[in-house]
Order: C-alpha cells, then sequence, then structure tokens
C-alpha cells in the first residue's frame, strides 16, 4: 500500500464552483457565467450525446471535477472493470482536476441499485473499500478524492465510527476526502453524533473538497424527524455553520453547490456559490494574519 | 455476523421486494428497518423511473404519469439495471410494455417505444467518422460484391404496423390537430434512425429499401443483399446511405 501523492491534471482553485447539470449547459456554454470551476456527474458523460458534445465546449472555459456516482466502491464483489474504464474514457476527454466518488456500495449481485448504499464499518469492508480505490487509483493513474455519503440506517457489527474509517482509507490508499458537510450533518443528525467532532477527527491535509448542498426533513409521527440527503433545496443554517467550522479546521478548500433535484436557476446556483465564495476569501484571510502572527 | 458479501447480498434482496432479510443486522434506534431501507428504495426508484422517462417520453405522454408509474415499477421489478449508466437502462421496456395487459388497448404503444429506445441510443451513440469513400472507389468490380459494411453506431432501422412516427412527432410537439389526423389504419411503416450533426433523424422509408438496409446494417455482403432485395434501385439507396455517412468501415467478404 502506498501514500505517495499522486498526480492530477491541472488543479481546481480554492474557490466555489457549482455542479453543473443538462438543464443549465445552454445557458454556460453561451453567457460563461462567473463559477470557478464546474463539477458533473461522470455518468452523465459516458455517452457521445449532445451532452458530452457541450462538455467538450465547456471544459475550455472552466476547471472540471468528475464525480461518479456508480462505481460502488465498496461491493464485496469487486469493481466493474467495464465502468471503471468507462470512466477513465470520460477522464481522458474531460482531463478533470479532480475525480472523486463515494464511501458505499450500489451494486449486488450484478445489479445496480441506483443509489449510495451505507456500508458495514467494519475491518473487511475497510479492506474492501481500500483494495478497491488502490484498484481505481492505479487504473486511472491518479489520486481520487473518495466522499462522506448521508445515511439513514446503521449495522449492528459495525466496530468502526465513520469518520476514523474515512480517515483510515485516505491514509492507506493515498486518496484525498471529499468532505460532504451536508452529509456529516444530516448522518449525525440521523444517528445522533456529533457534528463537530466528524470535522475533528479528519485529517486536514487529505481534504481535496467540499460539498454544499439542502436535505429535506421527514417527520416521522412521534415527534422524531430522519433527515434526507436529497440536494433539492438551499443548505439550512446549520449546514452553513458546520462549514464556516470546516473552514477554520482544514482552510480554504474547493467547494462546490451540488443541486440534484428540483434545479434551480443558474442564478440561484451562482448566488450560493458567491456566499460560500465570501467564506473562503475569509478563511484564506484569517491563513494569512495566522501565518504573519 | 454477516460477511461483506452476505450483507450486500441481504440488503439488495430487501430493496428489491424479494425478502427481508436485512433486518436482523440493522440498528433499531427507534426506526423500523422497512422504514429506513424504504428511503434508500424511494430514491432507488425515483432515479430508474427517471431514467425510463427520460427515455421514453413519448410513451410517458400517451399514458399519462400514473400509468407510466405503474408500468416502470413493474418493469424496474422484473428488469433492474445491470450498470450504472442509467442512459443504457430499459433498452427491454418495449417488449414488456407489448405484454403488459393494462396497455393492450394501445397497440401502437410498443411501436412507439421501440422508436423512443433507437431515438434514445442514436443520441447516445459513440462519435464515430463516416466511412472514407475513397477506399470503396479504390476497389475492383469483383471486390465490390463482397463489400460488407460496418454501420454507423447511431443507426438503427425500426418497423411497425402503424404511423409510429407520426404519432410519436405529435406527442412530443403536443399538436393535437396532427394527433387527430393519424389513421392508424394506413399501414405498416418502415423507419431509419440516425443521429446527425444536432439533431436525430427518423426518416420513412419503402420496404424495399428498409429491408436492403437492414441486410447492409447485418454486414450481409452487397451482392448478397442485392440478390435479396431484387426491384431496388440499389445504387441509388447505396449512395444515399453513403452520402448521409450511414458506414463507418467494411471488410471484403471471404465466402466463396
Amino acid at each position: 500500500m502506498s501514500s505517495e501523492p499522486l498526480a492530477a491534471c491541472g488543479s481546481i482553485p480554492a474557490r466555489a464552483g457549482i455542479g453543473l447539470r443538462f438543464q443549465h449547459h445552454q445557458a454556460v456554454i453561451e453567457r460563461k457565467p462567473p463559477a470557478a470551476w464546474l463539477e458533473v456527474h461522470t455518468e452523465n458523460y459516458m455517452g457521445d450525446g449532445a451532452p458530452t458534445r457541450d462538455l467538450d465546449v465547456i471544459r475550455c472555459d472552466y476547471p472540471m471535477s468528475l464525480h461518479g456516482v456508480g462505481l460502488s466502491l465498496g461491493s464485496a464483489e469487486g469493481l466493474d472493470c467495464g465502468h471503471l474504464a468507462r470512466i477513465r474514457q470520460v477522464a481522458e476527454r474531460v482531463e478533470p482536476a479532480l475525480v472523486s466518488e463515494h464511501l458505499s456500495w450500489s451494486i449486488s449481485g450484478g445489479i445496480y441499485l441506483a443509489d449510495l448504499l451505507p456500508l458495514p464499518m467494519t475491518e473487511e469492508a475497510l479492506a474492501t473499500v481500500c483494495r478497491h480505490v488502490e484498484q481505481t487509483q492505479s487504473y486511472l493513474r491518479r489520486q481520487i478524492l473518495v466522499e462522506n455519503p448521508s445515511s439513514y440506517l446503521r449495522f449492528r457489527h459495525s466496530t468502526i465510527p465513520e469518520w476514523e474509517f474515512l480517515a483510515a482509507v485516505a491514509q492507506r490508499t493515498g486518496c484525498g476526502i471529499l468532505c460532504d458537510v451536508n452529509n456529516i450533518y444530516v448522518s449525525a443528525a440521523n444517528h445522533g453524533w456529533q457534528a463537530r467532532a466528524y470535522l475533528d477527527a479528519l485529517p486536514a491535509h487529505a481534504i481535496g473538497e467540499i460539498h454544499l448542498a439542502g436535505h429535506s426533513v421527514r417527520q416521522l409521527g412521534d415527534g422524531r424527524v430522519l433527515r434526507i440527503d436529497d440536494h433539492g433545496s438551499p443548505a439550512l443554517p446549520e449546514v452553513w455553520q458546520l462549514y464556516c467550522e470546516a473552514l477554520s479546521l482544514f482552510g480554504p478548500v474547493p467547494t462546490l453547490i451540488e443541486w440534484d433535484t428540483n434545479v434551480p436557476p443558474l442564478e440561484t446556483l451562482l448566488d450560493e456559490a458567491a456566499r460560500a465564495e465570501a467564506l473562503l476569501t475569509n478563511a484564506a484571510r484569517s491563513l494569512i494574519r495566522a501565518d504573519a502572527a | 455476523m454477516p460477511t461483506l458479501l452476505e450483507l450486500q447480498r441481504a440488503v439488495r434482496g430487501d430493496l428489491l421486494g424479494q425478502n427481508e432479510e436485512a433486518d436482523p443486522y440493522v440498528v433499531p434506534a427507534g426506526l423500523t428497518t422497512a422504514a429506513r431501507l424504504s428511503v434508500y428504495r424511494n430514491t432507488m426508484f425515483g432515479a430508474l423511473t427517471k431514467a425510463l422517462r427520460l427515455s421514453y417520453p413519448a410513451v410517458d405522454l400517451l399514458v399519462g404519469q400514473e400509468f407510466f408509474d405503474q408500468a416502470a415499477r413493474i418493469f424496474r421489478e422484473n428488469e433492474p439495471p445491470r450498470g450504472a449508466c442509467l442512459d443504457e437502462y430499459g433498452g427491454g421496456f418495449a417488449e414488456f410494455i407489448a405484454h403488459f395487459r393494462p396497455a393492450a388497448s394501445l397497440p401502437y404503444l410498443p411501436g412507439v417505444a421501440r422508436l423512443e429506445w433507437a431515438v434514445s441510443g442514436a443520441l447516445h451513440a459513440p462519435d464515430v467518422a463516416a466511412l472514407d469513400l475513397s477506399c470503396l472507389s479504390a476497389l475492383g468490380p469483383a471486390d465490390r460484391g463482397r463489400v460488407a459494411f460496418v454501420p454507423h453506431p447511431s443507426v438503427s432501422l425500426v418497423h411497425a404496423d402503424c404511423p409510429v412516427d407520426a404519432i410519436w412527432r405529435a406527442v412530443l410537439a403536443g399538436d393535437d390537430a396532427a394527433m387527430a389526423a393519424i389513421d392508424l389504419g394506413s399501414g405498416p411503416v418502415w423507419l431509419l434512425v440516425q443521429r446527425c450533426a444536432t439533431r436525430v433523424d427518423v426518416l420513412r422509408i419503402s420496404e424495399r429499401e428498409w429491408r436492403f438496409a437492414a441486410l447492409l446494417c447485418a454486414a450481409r455482403p452487397l451482392q448478397a443483399a442485392l440478390d435479396e432485395v431484387p426491384d431496388l434501385d440499389a445504387s441509388a439507396a447505396l449512395a444515399g446511405h453513403l452520402a448521409a455517412g450511414r458506414f463507418t468501415g467494411f471488410s471484403l467478404d471471404q465466402a466463396p
């Protein structure tokens, strides 16, 4: 196992980017809005249709990040090598500065279950994820980032806290961490964890990107709630607060405004990005002040 | 304690409604396993139904949202996706609809679905350069009959017993007048689907042209295809295919 840093193509600035969805392709091509960088779902650009050809144009103007939802790093039955090969094809075409995947599984028995399913936090699962991260980094010849998912259930036989599990994956494989503060907030609320303690346990040097998104709150009838990560609304104030804490711990890190359902007008995404950008600027200033002191 | 493989198998079975084996492995913490898993199941089913709706927009409009959701629910239980690229999910939907009893009163629906799948395939097909015609003209007359073409990956051929292309266009355009003017008894249609520079073309061709194109797309050698479809202006048909970039290469058939 290696913890050597692996090469990335170009870089994403420690500024705010937005998740690019199909409905905004035309506006981005025509108006070149002032987003510092863009992230797309890798699986949406595996064909050669119009969206992929749009991206050929868009990538000339923005640093890009590829965010995969289908590799299933936690599958016990091994990675789908065909899918990995297609990720590499997209990466060769888009030349992204970042490539990311999730700490979850989606494939079992050769069936794609179309969601980011939770792993048991066990030594066996940790070894499986590390093996697959290494296989992916070696095949793509670059470092990837691994993102913490939102979760709605835990397994009885889990022995490792999720934050330690994620830190161990980064430490053992040399991968970076995509720290989704909304997901930390959602999972912490659902499972009774301390969100701040989760952040504290992550290795600051490994944080390569932060995600900000909205979630919904489902009332369960008996007065309790389940928080559900649906990326369909602005990030809540509590999540912005957690983001500020993350910046104070990690320093300025490329930050993404992520929105997947009820996708709003481009202007709304840009406004949210501007808000994150202001906080990133503050974080950079405090870093300079700390250096000067 | 289950292995990772056993646990994932149990959760999969639970999500697909095949069993309830995951329950003993899940921390209850005040909420049933079924309620917790239903969050994942909803996301999964939502994503699959959305993928089907994107590939079959005309079917969706023809049957209405509620009916489409119901058909999609049964289809995805019978045929869950085998890969994570959901653009490619749903190739069996037309065949499913053809045997879906509640849709039996819409005999044109499977044909519309087949056309939509061809259009969807054309939209996402790889970009491949068209055949360089100078390679063909360099062949001697004896070799020309042995040419077996490689079709462009966006090209496909669809036929139906009624004018599904007219239905597809009218419903997507929301053109009620065009829809009302369609004569379901007007006979079969023979269609060629292909992606051009900025759009997907759905062309109506004659049955003979269609059969000839189908043979060529199946890599039948040119002379054999000509023999099988007599009474066709084959040179015009072939010139049309070549000019439209419907082939990307060829091999020379070795059969005697």
